[in-house]
Order: structure tokens, then C-alpha cells, then sequence
């Protein structure tokens, strides 16, 4: 394999992409990852994740710059099938009539001839790569019949059957249960050790220490990237988000000292939910719920 | 029993009810790209499209697909490039551009008397379709079924994800162009059973009626094929007893079955909701 001569990397080189009504999407954007890294891109809604997306792709042109690839253009990248992308359930018509099984062959096209007949060895991967996301059962269903979860793990086996070793992962964990979750970031650490190169956009800023090494922080160009401790600070979070970041204070909360280290925090990866002792509910501001506080302290005898 | 079999006894009806069978089938193949991919409105505009370049190519002595073509062609050009150039909906832009080619078309066929009648091209006139334009169907529906055969699972790939069809090296831009051409040249050949007027149903109906009753696309393919296909042949060989327009029986026929399609498909039909409604409550 040629993939294997070169060592793989993702190199984005200071590109300045524009649309075509002249807005700047992404000014001089640059970072570098190589071989076996789970790196998270993460932005607020509009601060180009989806143009780095599709410039990588090879989709849109840079104005200036490049994006290059195992140390290759975007173009050969696309010829060798390098990059895969798994794509956000609303981009999907899940109504369209195909099954699981056609879903993931679809990732094989690019490996077969010039009718698209599968052969033994592409069906073999379907199957291999359907067993690896555990969707072997749901085989012959139509791609609208499954749940949420099952709709994500079916697109990421096509993009393990066309064995790019790049994956783009766009908002993986919307509309997805818990377990899924810790499924497909089980699946995502397996396939760092085998070397790849996975990028996840998100907006669960909680899940990325969990299982990203890397960080790159975008709004409208690269604001930082690189280790994970490194880049996901507060003050990066907050140039990254400004005032779109949900907080809660301890100190300005309901919560005081008798709570301890009992306080438990709840959140669907917007506004966390917390918890003091005694399964209380805490919140975000004493001001104005001074009667509470006192009642509180009352009941251990502060 | 003797009286059935009289239309086959006509070399025109016989000829009518093979060709109508053929691009029936054709049309209905390439329909259940056409409506999943949404381009159902698109079916309709460049069967109107392709009015003007009719008669230029009668003007200028060529044969009336080539110029029917090149017209769609032109029309679906013009609609991509308003659209890029434009904040108009998709909607506006081909209803804009489609009636502009249809009115440029009907002015010149008026300005410009030949022995192409306005009628036949508009409501069509299979029963009386020459050799040469059998000749020229039977290229473009040789050339669209070879291609569709060959190609069809890019092209499935290209409706469904053109985003992954793309990052895997295919050339999504071509395939685009290429179901347009598909999309003209079988419009060009509908034109001849069932007129302008209603080619958009031959190029819908069959895919719609199939995307009820399946949900595994091959199968659709197959489904829609035969519809088409029993649709044409039976359409044209009813229109010689009821002695009325043969594009009119092949197009009704179609509605029928797309009408029992849509109460009796088992899965999607409006009797399984019921049903499945029904259950659901009793539970």
C-alpha cells in the first residue's frame, strides 16, 4: 500500500477559504495531526467546522493555502479513499429505499470495478465492519427503521468498509444514547491504536476530555490546537465562545461547605444540573434565595 | 375473441403498442431516480424545454431529437445558472425559465409554419410516428438503458450521499450532468407517446407507484420497469377500442395502478396505517 509508505497525516497550511458571495469563512487557519490521534474540533455554530470539513474533502478550494494529506494534494488523498466521512443524521434522507446492508456496501464503491459488482472480499469486510459496530442483527432493515444510535453506528461502518484511515466525524453524539456513546468512543479509541486519524466536530464540550488527545478550537480561524490539558483551558473556552459558554459559579451557587465533595452534577450537555448533599437541588445564584441558604444551614446546625 | 386481437391486425397500432411499451419502460426506470432525487418538477419543466429546439431543428433539417435535446440541455443549464446567480428559490427559477422556453418554442412553431403540428407535439401522436423518429427512439432508448445499466448504482450513490459519493472519487459533477441528459433525451423520446404535456407523468408515476410498495431500491427498479412497461402496452392497445387519445389511456392507467398502489401497498399503503393504527390502539 502506498498509504503506508508516506506516514499519515492531516496538514492544514494558514487557508483562507471564502464563499462565493466574497464572507470569509476561515482566515488563516493551520494545525497538524498525525498518525493514531482522536482529535476534537470544537466551535460554536458558524465558526467554519463544516468549511474545514469540506476543505479537507477536497470540496471547497482554499483561496489561499493547502490542505495536504499523508504528504499528498486533497485530490490524491480522495483517488486513494484516505478520507472518510461520517455525516450528520440531518444531512441523511432516511426515507431514501436502502437498507444496512447497502449503506455500508456503499462504502466499498470506490475499491470495486466499474459496474459496482461486489465481490467475496467486499462482502466479507461489510460483514466484518456490520459485526465491529454491532449492527450484524439489523442487516436487512431499512435505514428508517433503526434509532437513533443505530443510524449513526450503520454510517460509521461504511466508513470502516471503505477503510480510510481519516475519519471526519460530524456532531457524532447528537441524538444518540449513553450507551452508544460509550460504544462509538470504545470503537474510536480502538481505532487510534490501530493509527488513524479521527477529527470530531462537537458541542459536548464535556465528552472531549474523556476521549479526545487533541483539541483544535475554531472560531472563524484556529484560535489554538494541540493536547488536550494544553488547549482546553478556560480562557481558550471562552475566546472560542464567548458568551455562548454555559457556566455555574460554585461560589456564587446555592451550594456551601456542608455540601462537601457531595455535590453531583447532571447535565444533557447544555446547563449542568447539580446536586448538594442530600440530593438538594442547587442554584446557580444565592441572590434573591437567601431564605433557602438559611434553611439549609439551619438543618446541619451551621 | 376474433375482435381482441384486431388491433394487432394494424401495422400502426402494432408499431404504436411496441414503442409505447419501450419508452414507457425507459421513462419508469429512470423515475425512480427522478423522484428520489426530487427533480420531479425538473422532469416537467424540460419536457417543456424541449419545444423550441423542435423546431429549429426542422428549420435547419436536422432530426427533431438532436434539437430537442440540445434545448433541454441549454434549459437545464440556464436553470442551474440563475440559480447559482440568484437568491431565487429553485420553484421560482425553473418555473421562470421552462415557461420562457415553452413560449419561445410556441412562437416559433407559429411564426414559422411547417409540417410539424403544434397538437402532436403538445398532446403527442404515437399512432402515427414515422419511421425515422421509431428510429430515432430507438437510439435514445438503446443508449439510456445501456447507461442506466451500467451506471445505476453510481448514480443511486449520487441521489442518496453525494457527499460520501464524492469523497470516494467519484465525479459527482458528471454524474449530475448525466441524469440531466438522461432526464432530456428520455423527455425527447416521451414526447412522441404522450406529447409535452404529460411526459411528466411517465417520468414520475411508475418511480412514485414502486417507492410505495418496496424499500429495497433494485427491487423499485424492477417494479417500476414493469409498470411502466404494461402501462404503455396495455394504455395503447385499450386507446384503439376506446378509440381516444393513446397518451391519455397510458397515462390513466398509470394513475390507476399508482391509486391502488397507494390504499393496498402492504407496508406503506394507506390500509396498513390503518391497520398498524388500529393495533397500536388496541394494545
Amino acid at each position: 500500500m502506498q498509504a503506508s509508505s508516506t506516514p499519515l497525516s492531516v496538514e492544514v497550511a494558514d487557508i483562507t477559504v471564502a464563499y462565493t458571495n466574497g464572507n470569509i469563512a476561515l482566515r488563516d487557519a493551520s494545525f497538524t495531526l498525525l498518525s493514531g490521534t482522536i482529535c476534537a474540533l470544537v466551535g460554536v455554530n458558524g465558526s467554519g467546522k463544516s468549511t474545514l470539513f469540506k476543505s479537507i474533502m477536497g470540496f471547497l478550494k482554499p483561496a489561499k493555502g493547502q490542505v495536504r494529506i499523508a504528504g499528498r494534494s486533497v485530490a490524491e488523498a480522495r483517488k486513494s479513499k484516505l478520507v472518510a466521512y461520517v455525516p450528520q443524521s440531518e444531512e441523511v434522507d432516511w426515507s431514501f429505499p436502502v437498507n444496512v446492508w447497502d449503506v455500508v456496501m456503499m462504502g466499498r464503491y470506490g475499491h470495486m470495478n466499474f459496474m459496482r459488482i461486489p465481490r467475496q472480499e467486499d462482502k466479507r469486510v461489510v460483514l466484518e465492519c456490520l459485526e465491529r459496530v454491532g449492527m450484524t442483527a439489523f442487516k436487512d432493515r431499512q435505514i428508517g427503521e433503526l434509532s437513533g444510535g443505530q443510524k449513526k453506528r450503520v454510517f460509521l461502518a461504511r466508513a470502516l468498509a471503505q477503510k480510510g484511515r481519516i475519519m471526519l466525524l460530524d456532531e457524532p453524539f447528537t441524538g444518540v444514547d449513553v450507551q452508544t456513546e460509550t460504544a462509538i468512543i470504545e470503537l474510536l479509541r480502538a481505532l487510534r491504536q490501530e493509527g488513524h486519524i479521527i477529527l470530531v466536530s462537537t458541542h459536548n464540550l464535556g465528552s472531549v476530555p474523556e476521549f479526545c488527545d487533541q483539541v483544535v478550537l475554531i472560531n472563524r480561524t484556529v484560535l489554538a490546537y494541540g493536547p488536550t490539558d494544553r488547549v482546553f483551558t478556560e480562557k481558550n473556552l471562552t475566546e472560542a465562545f464567548g458568551g455562548v459558554l454555559r457556566q455555574f459559579h460554585f461560589e456564587h451557587s446555592t451550594i456551601q461547605e456542608h455540601d462537601g465533595r457531595t455535590v453531583k452534577v447532571l447535565t444533557d450537555d447544555e446547563r449542568p444540573l447539580v446536586f448538594g448533599k442530600d440530593g438538594h437541588l442547587e442554584y446557580t445564584e444565592r441572590q434573591g434565595r437567601e431564605e433557602l441558604v438559611k434553611e439549609r444551614a439551619k438543618e446541619v446546625g451551621e | 375473441m376474433t375482435d381482441l386481437l384486431t388491433p394487432f391486425h394494424y401495422e400502426y397500432m402494432v408499431k404504436a403498442i411496441l414503442m409505447s411499451g419501450l419508452i414507457g419502460g425507459v421513462c419508469a426506470f429512470l423515475s425512480c431516480f427522478i423522484t428520489l432525487k426530487g427533480w420531479s418538477l425538473m422532469g416537467d419543466a424540460l419536457s417543456h424545454a424541449v419545444v423550441p429546439g423542435v423546431s429549429l431543428a426542422w428549420m435547419l433539417g436536422l432530426p427533431f431529437s438532436v434539437g430537442a435535446f440540445i434545448a433541454g440541455i441549454l434549459a437545464a443549464l440556464g436553470m442551474g445558472w440563475v440559480k447559482n446567480n440568484s437568491r431565487l428559490r429553485e420553484d421560482a427559477v425553473i418555473g421562470v425559465v421552462f415557461t420562457t422556453f415553452f413560449a419561445l418554442g410556441l412562437l416559433l412553431l407559429t411564426l414559422y409554419p411547417s409540417n410539424l403540428n403544434l397538437r402532436t407535439i403538445i398532446f403527442g401522436n404515437i399512432l402515427a410516428i414515422s419511421d425515422p423518429d421509431i428510429l430515432q427512439v430507438l437510439v435514445i432508448s438503446v443508449v439510456s438503458i445501456l447507461v442506466l445499466g451500467l451506471k445505476w448504482k453510481d448514480l443511486l450513490l449520487y441521489c442518496f450521499d453525494e457527499a460520501h459519493a464524492r469523497s470516494i472519487g467519484l465525479n459527482t459533477r458528471f454524474l449530475h450532468f448525466l441524469l440531466l441528459a438522461l432526464l432530456s433525451a428520455t423527455a425527447v423520446a416521451a414526447l412522441q407517446t404522450v406529447g409535452a404535456c404529460l411526459v411528466v407523468a411517465m417520468l414520475v408515476t411508475p418511480g412514485a407507484t414502486a417507492y410505495l410498495l418496496t424499500d429495497r431500491f433494485s427491487r423499485m427498479l424492477l417494479i417500476a420497469t414493469l409498470t411502466g412497461v404494461t402501462c404503455g402496452v396495455t394504455g395503447a392497445y385499450v386507446s384503439y377500442f376506446l378509440n381516444g387519445s393513446t397518451g391519455g389511456c397510458i397515462v390513466v392507467l398509470q394513475t390507476v395502478v399508482f391509486l391502488a398502489a397507494l390504499i393496498l401497498a402492504p407496508k406503506h399503503g394507506l390500509l396498513a396505517a390503518r391497520t398498524q393504527r388500529h393495533i397500536a390502539s388496541a394494545l
